[in-house]
């Protein structure tokens, strides 16, 4: 068997959904780029729906959304780790991830996954992580969340 | 709000996403709904000088920490040990001294007796010790004695414990660095005749140690603890090892010894030799002064470490004392060796550690004014909180520290200073007569306190601090009256005097806060009184229109009131008023006596009297039209006498004063005359800003 070897990455990018994950992939990514220096970029996207333009002034003024960054600025800074956020608005959340990771040259994209199943038991992964893991140019990380005890 | 941002291509067609700006994030962060924290750079200085400055204080003082980091400047019980006990642990390096000055007095035969009188202050050492111990944990917030007095025996003993307390710390900090520079001064005599101005630079550079915070100045002063530590452990060893073999013999009378008296060994003798070598418990409160600083759990913490420094202070002072008597040590005067160097010279025989000891032993007189620095600022932050200081003894500054109260106890300490020019001789009677107060007012407070509970043992508990109390008490009087004509009856000045202005602080505060307080429930009603504005103006400008429009936004009774010296310039500025400003009108004050001021303030008061009395006062607003300077330098230029007229409606009454700033940007997307917006005016004859 190969010997394991870390990975180095440059630039990460990470996507935050404002869920009780957001805490523990913010961490990650500090983790893994604390050794090389690497930029970490947390993305938070705001989804419009078709009855709103696109430049809709949505996000600028909802504290929720800031709030979603704010919350993981907060921890990189306890963990004296320097980090850039972006807010986005966007029609699908997906592709907004895939598109600023791809625009800012990452080579490490990390998505956080709730447990969530849908009405009859079955495990619902949601659109934006399978359209990152097909479509995102650079490695792709999934982090899931634990079962909650009533689901194991 | 900022513009939108245009939409950015993905990665596949029709794939659209726009990145907000976040215009807050610079300075603020979210932490709920409706609740932002101000990042450090909301606290950043804006301008150059402010930024050279902050460097500077960051270069001195260390970066600013968040309060946040409070927690990682706490202190563990190695750290703390050295900081709350260079105070208690330094005494041991004198108090044997002062017990063999006082038994000698009886003669050389009755110099056995310093361990009868070194073990019973051990024993009152124990009975603080354990009682503070208590203290700590039944008082996690601080405060020692104070709080224990006040909770127990009533807000005024509290007062009259945080004010002994306050001037022992003030005096240790005074004291430690006269007698640092006095023994410096035996080795180097060119200082001796500017050992004032050394004693405030050694005050200075331990205050600017403690403003760099707790942790810091810890680490900076707790090598010099533990060396002293040390060394007077390894001199009490050696000498019991040649205690034990046979091989510690009587010394020679040192130089400068003191003479063996006559008195009868009486009662009142031993009281004084007792009293005398008290001076070992001085500092022994400090850590439940500050029992916040340490890590959690901090009274558990605190407790423990209290213990420690009661164990090595104890240790130190019964084996000094012990050995001491087996090699025949004597107490010199001022002039001559100590018991510690005696014992110190007996034992290495003048060799390094000899030297260590003494150097070890100079440094920890030196800093046991530490202990003040840490303890003064806590108890004051306390009070403070409780409305009996000012509340900026209350606020922690850039580090965490609290700065005022380190300032204001160096301050206060080098004043001492200068006063007594630096005599140890003179400061010392004035010294350790406040700590007996407070002792004998916690424990007293500590016999009520386990009363009230009745937890197990209380009873117990109870006696032994009644006996802490009575024997505290007792010292507290031989002390005061032995010292009293020597400088003791300052003390007794001093604390009534602080106890008054405590007072006299804490009912100026209950009074503005019965003024200020609302009814409970009570809505808020609508304003009902009429308003009016009042315009002073130095000529027609831009900055009187901003003002103008501002006035205009209050109420329509509005005036302009010009004050000239000269009739032909008035009817000008009349001129030029009614043409731009038909509607609102312009009072001419010619000022014969060329007064500005005065004249505005005293048709204010003719407003004032020509108000219906039947009717409610109206509200005047006063707006002070200024031009803002952008440069330190173009600030002496102008609004001189917008200040002065600031000054004179300073508490007037019904009066609201505003400042309507006009700064030299706010006219750049105007760029002509052209593109003024209506009722703004170009600048005309006498624009000029006062």
């Amino acid at each position: 068997m190969p010997e394991a070897i870390t990975p180095v990455f440059r630039r990460a990018v990470i996507a935050l959904s404002g869920g009780s994950i957001d805490a523990r992939i913010v961490r990650l990514a500090l983790e893994v780029t604390r050794h090389n220096h690497a930029e970490v970029i947390a993305v938070h996207v705001v989804e419009l729906d078709w009855t709103q333009p696109l430049d809709a002034d949505a996000a600028e003024r909802s504290e929720e959304a800031q709030r979603v960054l704010d919350a993981a600025e907060g921890i990189a800074e306890s963990l004296h780790g320097k980090m850039e956020s972006v807010l986005v608005q966007a029609r699908d959340v997906g592709a907004a991830i895939v598109d600023e990771a791809a625009a800012r040259e990452a080579d490490l994209l990390i998505l956080g996954l709730p447990y969530r199943t849908r009405f009859g038991g079955d495990f619902a992964i949601g659109r934006a992580v399978p359209y990152a893991l097909k479509n995102a140019p650079c490695a792709v990380w999934v982090v899931r969340e634990p079962m909650g005890e009533e689901s194991r | 709000m900022t513009a939108p941002n245009s939409p950015l291509r993905g990665r596949k067609l029709g794939d659209r996403r726009v990145v907000v700006d976040r215009p807050h994030s610079a300075y603020f962060r979210y932490a709920g709904a409706g609740v932002m924290i101000a990042k450090a750079a909301a606290s950043a200085p804006t301008t150059a000088f402010g930024r050279r400055l902050a460097r500077v204080r960051a270069f001195v003082f260390g970066k600013p920490l968040s309060t946040a980091q409070d927690i990682e400047e706490r202190l563990s019980k190695k750290l703390a040990l050295p900081i709350f006990s260079s105070d208690a642990i330094s005494s041991s390096a004198y108090a044997t001294d002062e017990i063999l000055r006082v038994l000698v007095l009886a003669g050389l035969a009755w110099m056995t007796w310093s361990i009868v009188v070194a073990a019973a202050i051990a024993l009152m050492l124990t009975i603080v010790a354990f009682s503070y111990r208590q203290v700590c944990r039944g008082y996690p917030a601080g405060g020692g004695a104070y709080v224990v007095a006040r909770e127990n025996l009533g807000p005024n003993f509290g007062l009259i414990a945080a004010a002994a307390l306050m001037v022992d710390y003030v005096m240790t900090v005074a004291v430690s660095s006269a007698s640092a520079l006095a023994n410096l001064a035996t080795a180097f005599e060119a200082i001796a005749p500017y050992k004032v101005e050394l004693g405030a630079l050694i005050i200075i550079l331990v205050t600017a140690a403690n403003l760099r915070g707790l942790r810091e100045s810890g680490n900076i002063f707790a090598i010099p603890t533990y060396l002293f530590v040390g060394m007077a452990l390894l001199t009490i060893c050696v000498g019991l090892v040649n205690t034990a073999s046979g091989a510690a013999h009587h010394l020679n009378a040192p130089p400068f010894a003191e003479q063996p008296g006559v008195q009868a060994f009486t009662m009142l003798l031993l009281l004084k030799a007792f009293a005398g070598g008290s001076v070992a418990l001085t500092g022994v409160e400090a850590i439940a002064n500050g029992v916040p600083a340490f890590k959690p759990p901090e009274a558990k913490n605190a407790a423990n470490t209290l213990i420690i420094m009661a164990l090595i202070l104890g240790t130190i002072f019964i084996g000094l004392t012990f050995v001491g008597l087996q090699y025949g040590v004597m107490a010199t005067t001022a002039q001559g060796p100590t018991v510690l160097g005696q014992v110190g010279s007996a034992v290495f025989g003048g060799n390094f550690l000899f030297i260590l000891l003494e150097v070890s032993a100079a440094l920890i007189l030196f800093l046991a004014c530490n202990t003040s620095f840490n303890a003064f600022p806590r108890l004051a932050a306390i009070l403070a909180q409780d409305d009996c200081m000012p509340r900026q003894f209350a606020f922690r500054g850039d580090r965490l520290a609290f700065s005022w109260g380190i300032v204001v106890l160096a301050a206060v300490a080098i004043v001492m200073l200068y006063a007594f020019n630096a005599s140890v001789d003179a400061l010392i009677p004035l010294y350790s007569v406040g700590v007996f107060i407070c002792f004998t007012l916690s424990q007293a407070g500590m016999v009520i306190h386990w009363r009230k509970e009745r937890s197990s043992g209380w009873a117990w508990r109870s006696v032994v601090n009644g006996f802490g109390a009575i024997l505290t008490g007792v010292v507290f009087v031989v002390v005061a009256s032995e010292k009293f004509f020597n400088g003791a009856w300052m003390v007794l000045i001093f604390i009534p005097s602080l106890i008054a202005m405590m007072m006299f602080v804490r009912h100026q505060y209950a009074s503005s806060a019965r003024q200020l307080t609302m009814r409970p429930g009570a809505a808020v009603p609508q304003p009902h009184r009429h308003n009016r504005v009042v315009i002073p103006i130095s000529g027609v400008n831009r900055a009187v229109v901003q003002a103008l429009n501002v006035a205009r936004s209050i109420t329509t009774d509005i005036r302009a009131v010009y004050v000239s010296d000269d009739p032909k310039h008035s009817d000008a500025i009349r001129e030029l008023w009614t043409q731009a400003v038909p509607d609102v009108p312009l009072v001419l004050v010619e000022s014969p006596y060329r007064a500005l001021i005065a004249p505005v303030v005293a048709y204010l008061d003719v407003l004032d009297r020509s108000w219906p009395n039947d009717q409610e006062d109206p509200i005047t607003f006063v707006l002070i039209p200024e031009y803002v300077a952008r440069s330190w330098w173009e600030r002496m230029l102008y609004n001189q006498a917008a200040k002065q007229l600031r000054a004179a409606l300073l508490g007037r009454p019904h009066t609201v004063v505003i400042n309507v700033p006009y700064r030299r940007e706010d006219s750049r997307p105007q760029a002509g005359p052209d593109q003024q917006p209506a009722g703004t005016l170009v600048a005309a004859d006498n624009g000029k800003p006062h």
